[in-house]
């Protein structure tokens, strides 16, 4: 039980702050996967012998931190392993870690719904169910044949294998871990393109600045529309080069809404999301004959340097101005 | 001070763009000093009639026009030129609202409005939105006003003066002198619509075009400060959110007075570099304009004048129609056997003497060769109303019963004194309705025949739905207001928030919404769409099309007229009503399942009269399913009525409506029928017509009786009395008149004020005798098919579904009567409900017969399947195999699974589970497109998987998850344990219960209803269906604070009550308390009986024992003094017939009505279905 799940209680527009708050994660372990929007997991195998406690009382520790320094609640799950500790999730409160440990593995999963299983969505769930299949006790007394008949080959193995508690998962740090976000809430159903583009350009001109700021770039965008009824529209762009140049990054944003093509969808949010930071040095940057570009580039450091100086919105575009 | 018109006004029936009724325009129209006014609403006319009446109660003079979209002579190109946006992908597009309107004013007389007629009809015959094609945009008879909206007025909004000479060139050709342009100025800036440099331009440019400008402000609504009204509309049109940001509307749409007007007049000829005393031309030209309008409602619209189909169309081609008639009616009396009988020979020249009297002849005829048209199709009709107390219709065949032998007046259908047009309605099989349309339309042809409109007006969960998108609200936000609203009018919002129990957790919220309520109330039905009406169909000579304009209906393509029932009788155009009936339909299926099975061919309409065993099913109150005597009241009354004839079920059915049970003359009729309580008759002379009702006036035709004998003023003009007495002022006149009548006729004072006392309480809400024998003949029918065909009676009902119960509830009560319910199987199931002998030994051998027909479910029950799909499954009958079902009947594979799961497929291998795994393998086998390898083993068996099968329980949640219905057994029976637990009481033993008990119910909610009763307050009933039988529970107004939301939200009711029993037969359940049977089952299997205590603890509002009077018939005056602090209690409408209405009761109540059957049963992840 050295893996910990971790949930912020983060009200749905905030996404923004998830990158800081993994940063708190990662003052006690390297190896974190962020599952946004507001979760995370975190091994903490090296860290319960650095820190000299275990997983649970670190997980304390955490929820003291996220709160006291961005006064956000969590929940955290810890398990043995990664799939373990997300169910462990579920059954945890505000408070009160909830650990699964390794012998009580078989009586933790019985009674429980096939879909408490990380990788089992809606659809596995339904086939399962059509079957009578509908808890993880049932589902591991199956023969490993039905299953494999009913959900091919490989998924009933792992099916199989998961309902019986063995958890081969590992806690991979990805991208969006390295990743920096922000939102732009609208007051009502928005419909007006004009203001889209509006708040997308703000959006970039903010990431592009904390990009630089940080000396990094980014290798991927990814845009979400949220509706007035809950549901989002997901897109993500790679970038042709990895870039912090705002222009770059406006350009691939407003192509993405583009594609989108929305006319009559009732807009309640946009979100971008820049993700495959990498440090500046490292990125290649290709060079081309035109002045224009270079030229931008130049001004965007000038704009840069008197931001530091005189704050944040000391220079910005003429639309966001208005 | 010179008058105004405004010639371009839109009213609500220019749908989500007016915002004001046709009638409150011409109301400030008049208050505000104008002589006329223009109704122009957008692409149709359908105001038109109720604008009319209005005008001439105001004083104003009505100009009839259309506001229409139009086709350029040139729009082709343009639309080519437009690019294709990308398809949204979500949200849909926008809709596209940019043709130019034009708006045209009828001119000439009867010419203008049979052209207008004509653009409207041929503007809707564009593919989507309507459109005017350009080449039927031409009339002679109508005046053109081109406005801001129009091409011409767009291009001089553009700063094109050059474009828009050019454009005005075609307009100019067609309709030459008739072309106006139209200024409108709006207060806004620049140089779009309702802009002052627009409103210039169009004059100037007028001017310079030697064209004649008028002056108007595009009225979308009465009064100022209805702008936000607007900006809803326009945000549910275009289906997006009001954006403050953007241009809202100006406010300044408004009606306004001729000052006004003149002010703006002034300030549009200086804006255009004219003196200010060009205004007085400009005005003066409007008026002109409107002057030359000259359509007069009357002559020119045909308000009152009868146009009926040409005598040759009905079989009338050289004599006229009138002989035509005399000599079929004389044909009906030989053929029905009444040729030697004198007093019918009588009664028949009489009636065609009041026929040829009014010359409708020819109407009679229409009907009987639409009837005849049925009939030869195959499809039961039937007449009801007033018309089946003309004996001439029983002889054309149009009525069954004979009105003689009924004591049917042809007075209430048709007199010399009555000059309204008469009205036949006929019931046709509710399935087969269409069919019976288009024969009519055939017949008759397209241009005599139009179906009718019925436009659906905003009440208050559409209002609810449409503002709240208007304002951005949370979409589930909106839906859960909506839905917590019973079905009541838009504008008693506010006050339902404040009166109604069920509605107080949202009233305490009621601040967060702001504008929400004040622009729902705003919206009160105004028209938000419209749709085919659902029985008239409008018959006339071929000038149909000239009198009323004609939109095809969206499913079916029929035409219908723009007009709504009210205008076409206004408009004097014949109206046929041709009912659906689906106990018809029903009743059909059974017949024709009887004649398939047993090859015995039933004639309905001949079954033998006053069969004791028919009368005996009446008696008992197992009435589920018969027509009109199925609901909780009336079985009630049928208890204690106990009805032993055809005559019996004539007065029940008479003696259930609102009127007479409010005026409480059950009781009285009651007690004397079961010689409680001798007859009275005011005077012996009476004794005639009201010995049939034991003194008690129950129909229409005794009311005409009395006052025939007491004045002796003739059966015609005592029916023209009769009609009087529902209006209070008319009442007066009557009473002196019938008092001196009377007295002339020698009757004393006293017997003439017992009479009079009778007549003013009970003549204006009797009920019509013909139409109650016109009920009361399928009610004899439906129950003898009950009696003695029980299985083909519930196959008929199971397919057509024609009653007020769930479908669960009949076959639950199938079960009760002891009719087996075969389940669904693939080899025997058909298409629809059939019945079966069930050649079960043991069955044979106890009932000692040959055996028992059961019933057999249909595949069209099964849910999602398709009409087609399930043709094909039972064509392809029988089935060897699961592959050979799946190969032959090509299920989808969402059917084939749901087949299974109820069971249907079990006759090819036993377990229900396994067949899923298998139907899985061959639809991946279908798609891979090899066929592959087959899974099955053992022959024609299905081979086994080794899943575990279906549960007792998991089987039950299938078949109501697929079915809606408990097949196999009843739902409640699962509870059975606890409930006994409870020590509920089971319906069955609730009849031997005492009056007065308290006592716990339970079951499965059938019914609820708030209908209007006597007291004036509002009652809740509700059946609750338990497996043992049927269980009606009333809640009275004290219990609604505690039980009112439980009971309209809940599938699944525990209540607590108290016996009322009236009578052997009549029992019901005064609930006091009410709690959700689902959620406490819930907690007794998760925590057991504490969890279950706990819940009942929880205090429930106090004041809740049931009061022991009230119902019906009970005494009701003394509760509003009982309970004076509730405000919304003292509000009740006092209808003119002078009994209170509590004014909630009467509406359709929140909730979603009685269960559907999925919703019965808790939904896991987990279990089938």
């Amino acid at each position: 039980m050295t893996i910990l799940c971790v949930r912020f209680q983060l009200p749905p527009m905030y996404e923004a702050v998830l990158p800081g708050l993994l940063g708190l994660l990662e003052e006690f372990t390297p190896v974190i996967e962020a599952l946004p929007p507001d979760g995370a997991l975190a091994d903490l195998r090296g860290a319960e012998r650095y820190f000299g406690r275990d997983a649970v009382e670190l997980a304390s520790v955490i929820r003291v931190r996220a709160l006291a320094r961005y006064g956000v609640d969590c929940l955290i799950g810890a398990g043995p392993g990664p799939m373990l500790a997300r169910m462990a999730l579920y059954d945890a409160r505000p408070g009160m870690t909830c650990a699964v440990t390794e012998d009580a593995v078989a009586e933790f999963l019985a009674g429980k719904p096939v879909t408490a299983l990380p990788g089992v969505g809606t659809a596995t769930a339904r086939t399962l169910g059509e079957y009578g299949l509908d808890t993880l006790d049932r589902v591991a007394a199956a023969p490993l044949s039905t299953l494999q008949r009913l959900l091919g080959a490989k998924t009933g193995r792992e099916l199989h294998e998961r309902a019986n508690g063995v958890d081969r998962g590992r806690v991979v740090p990805n991208a969006v871990s390295r990743s920096l976000a922000t939102e732009q809430p609208f007051e009502r159903d928005e419909l007006d393109p004009d203001r889209h583009r509006r708040a997308l350009l703000s959006a970039t001109e903010e990431l592009g600045a904390r990009l630089r700021a940080l000396d990094k770039v980014c290798r991927t965008l990814t845009l979400t529309v949220r509706y007035a009824d809950r549901s989002a529209t997901v897109r993500t762009r790679r970038l042709p080069e990895p870039t912090a140049h705002t222009t770059a990054l406006t350009r691939a944003a407003y192509g993405m809404y583009e594609a989108l093509g929305l006319q009559r969808a009732r807009v309640r949010a946009l979100a971008l999301r820049a993700e495959g930071l990498d440090s500046a040095e490292q990125a290649s940057y290709q060079l081309t004959f035109d002045p224009v570009d270079e030229k931008v580039r130049r001004i965007e450091e000038v704009a840069d340097r008197a931001r530091a100086r005189f704050g944040p919105r000391a220079v910005i575009p003429g639309t966001l101005a208005a | 001070m010179p008058g105004f018109t405004h010639l371009h006004t839109v009213s609500g029936f220019s749908v989500r763009y007016g915002a004001s009724h046709p009638e409150r325009l011409a109301e400030r129209a008049a208050e505000r000093g104008m002589d006329a006014l223009a109704l122009t609403d957008r692409d149709t006319l359908a105001g038109t009639v109720r604008f009319a009446k209005a005008c001439a109660a105001a004083g104003v003079r009505p100009l009839f026009g259309a506001e229409l979209a139009v086709d350029g002579p040139r729009r082709q190109e343009e639309v080519a030129r437009g690019e294709r946006r990308r398809t949204p992908v979500r949200g849909g597009a926008f809709i596209d609202e940019s043709t130019p309107r034009v708006t045209f004013l009828a001119r000439d007389g009867a010419r203008g409005w049979a052209d207008l007629c004509r653009l409207v009809t041929a503007a809707h015959t564009a593919p989507d939105t309507p459109l005017l094609p350009w080449p039927d945009n031409h009339a002679d008879g109508l005046t053109v006003l081109l406005g801001p909206d129009s091409d011409v007025g767009r291009a001089l909004a553009a700063g094109r003066p050059d474009r828009a000479a050019k454009l005005l060139a075609p307009w100019r050709e067609a309709y030459g002198d008739a072309l106006r342009l139209e200024a409108v100025w709006h207060g806004r800036e620049g140089t779009g619509p309702g802009s002052l440099r627009l409103a210039a331009r169009t004059v100037g440019f007028a001017a310079e075009q030697r064209i004649r400008p008028v002056l108007s402000n595009a009225v979308r609504y009465a009064d100022p400060g209805q702008g936000p009204v607007a900006d809803v509309l326009d945000a549910a049109r275009r289906l997006v959110p009001i954006d403050p940001t953007k241009e809202l509307d100006s406010g300044e749409a408004w009606l306004k007075d001729p000052a006004a007007m003149l002010h703006t007049a002034e300030r549009i000829v200086e804006a255009a570099g004219f003196r200010r005393e060009a205004a007085h031309r400009l005005l003066e030209q409007t008026g002109a304009t409107a002057a030359e309008c000259l359509v007069d409602p009357e002559d020119d619209l045909g308000l009152g004048t009868v146009h009926f189909p040409e005598p040759h169309l009905v079989g009338a081609a050289r004599r006229t129609a009138q002989r035509t008639l005399a000599s079929r009616a004389a044909v009906g009396m030989v053929l029905r056997g009444y040729a030697g009988r004198r007093d019918y020979w009588e009664r028949m020249h009489d009636e065609l003497d009041v026929i040829a009297y009014h010359g409708f002849a020819s109407y009679f005829l229409t009907v009987a060769q639409v009837v005849d048209d049925v009939r030869k199709m195959g499809i039961r009709v039937a007449a009801r109303g007033s018309g089946a107390g003309s004996l001439v219709n029983h002889l054309l065949g149009i009525a069954h019963a004979d009105p003689v032998e009924h004591g049917l007046l042809m007075e209430r259908f048709l007199s010399r004194r009555r000059f309204v047009l008469p009205d036949i309605d006929i019931d046709v099989e509710s399935a087969r309705r269409l069919e019976v349309y288009r024969a009519i339309i055939d017949r008759f042809g397209t241009e005599r025949v139009a179906t009718v409109a019925m436009p659906e007006t905003y009440r208050v969960r559409h209002a609810v739905r449409d503002v709240g998108a208007a304002l951005s609200m949370d979409p589930a936000e909106i839906d859960r207001i909506a839905k917590s609203f019973p079905h009541i009018r838009a504008r008693d919002a506010r006050a339902a928030l404040e009166e109604l129990p069920e509605l107080k957790a949202l009233a305490g919220e009621k601040q967060r919404y702001g504008r929400l309520w004040e622009l729902v109330e705003a919206l009160d039905a105004l028209p938000r769409g419209v749709a085919m009406h659902p029985c008239g169909v409008l018959l006339s000579d071929a000038s149909l099309l000239a009198r009323t304009p004609v939109m095809p209906t969206s499913g079916e393509g029929f035409p219908m007229s723009q007009f709504d029932k009210d205008d076409v009788e206004d408009l004097g155009l014949l109206k046929l009503d041709v009912l659906g009936v689906r106990m018809q339909s029903a009743m059909a299926h059974a017949v024709a399942e009887v004649e398939r099975t047993k090859g015995e061919r039933i004639d309905l309409d001949a079954v033998p009269p006053g069969d004791p065993a028919t009368y005996r099913l009446i008696r008992s109150t197992e009435t589920l399913g018969c027509f009109q005597i199925e609901s909780p009241g009336q079985r009630d009354l049928v208890g204690r009525l106990q009805p032993a004839t055809f005559h019996d079920l004539v007065v029940d059915i008479s003696l259930f409506r609102p009127g007479p049970v409010a005026a409480d003359m059950v009781r009285p009729f009651i007690e004397a029928r079961h010689g409680r309580a001798p007859a009275r008759y005011p005077h012996p002379d009476l004794e005639e017509p009201l010995k049939e009702t034991y003194g008690v006036v129950v129909f229409h035709e005794q009311i005409i009786h009395i006052v025939h004998i007491m004045t002796g003023c003739g059966r015609d003009e005592a029916d023209r009395v009769r009609r009087g007495l529902s209006d209070p002022e008319s009442q007066g006149r009557i009473k002196v008149w019938f008092a001196q009548h009377a007295a002339v006729r020698g009757y004393d004072a006293e017997t003439i004020r017992r009479t009079w006392e009778i007549v003013e309480a009970f003549g204006s809400y009797g009920f019509c005798k013909a139409h109650a024998v016109g009920f009361a003949v399928p009610t004899y029918q439906s129950a003898w098919l009950k009696a003695h065909h029980p299985a083909a009676f519930y196959a008929g009902l199971l397919t057509h579904d024609p009653g007020m119960y769930p479908k669960r509830l009949l076959l639950a009560d199938a079960r009760r009567r002891g009719v087996p319910i075969l389940p669904l199987d693939v080899n025997r199931s058909g298409v629809a409900h059939r019945i079966e002998l069930v050649s079960d030994s043991r069955s044979a051998v106890r009932s000692n017969s040959p055996g028992v027909w059961g019933l057999r479910l249909a595949l069209s029950d099964v849910h999602g399947i398709s009409e087609a799909e399930a043709a094909r499954i039972a064509d392809g009958q029988p089935y060897a195999s699961l592959l050979d079902f799946w190969e032959r009947a090509r299920p989808s594979r969402p059917i084939a699974g749901r087949l299974a799961q109820v069971g249907a497929l079990d006759a090819f291998g036993a377990n229900r589970r396994d067949l899923q795994l298998h139907l899985t393998e061959l639809h991946r086998g279908a798609r891979g497109g090899g066929g592959g390898q087959l899974p099955l083993a053992g022959g024609r068996k299905t081979a086994a998987a080794g899943l575990p099968d279906l549960s007792d329980a998991e089987k039950l949640s299938a078949e109501l998850g697929v079915l809606s219905m408990d097949t196999s057994r009843n739902l409640m029976d699962d509870h059975r344990a606890f409930l006994d637990e409870l020590g509920v009481v089971s319906a069955r033993r609730l009849r031997e219960a005492r009056h007065g008990e308290t006592v716990l119910v339970a079951g499965a909610k059938a019914a609820t209803q708030t209908p209007p009763i006597r007291s004036g307050k509002r009652v809740i009933f509700t059946t609750l269906d338990d497996g043992t039988g049927l269980v009606d529970l009333a809640f009275f107004d004290d219990s609604h604070d505690a039980c009112a939301h439980t009971v309209f939200h809940s599938w699944l009711l525990l209540v607590r009550g108290v016996v009322q029993r009236r009578g052997p037969r009549s029992l019901s359940v005064v609930g006091s308390a009410a709690w959700n049977l689902a959620e406490l089952a819930e907690l007794r299997a998760e925590g057991g009986l504490e969890e279950v205590a706990a819940r009942l603890a929880r205090p429930v509002p106090e004041g809740a024992e049931g009061t022991p009077d009230g119902e019906g018939d009970g005494d009701g005056g003394d509760g509003d003094a009982r309970d004076p602090a509730r405000a919304g209690r003292d509000r009740s409408i006092r209808m003119s017939t002078g009994y209170e209405m509590h004014p909630w009761a009467d509406l359709r109540p929140a909730g979603e009505g009685p269960a559907s059957g999925r919703k019965l049963w808790h939904q896991s992840p987990g279990s089938a279905g």
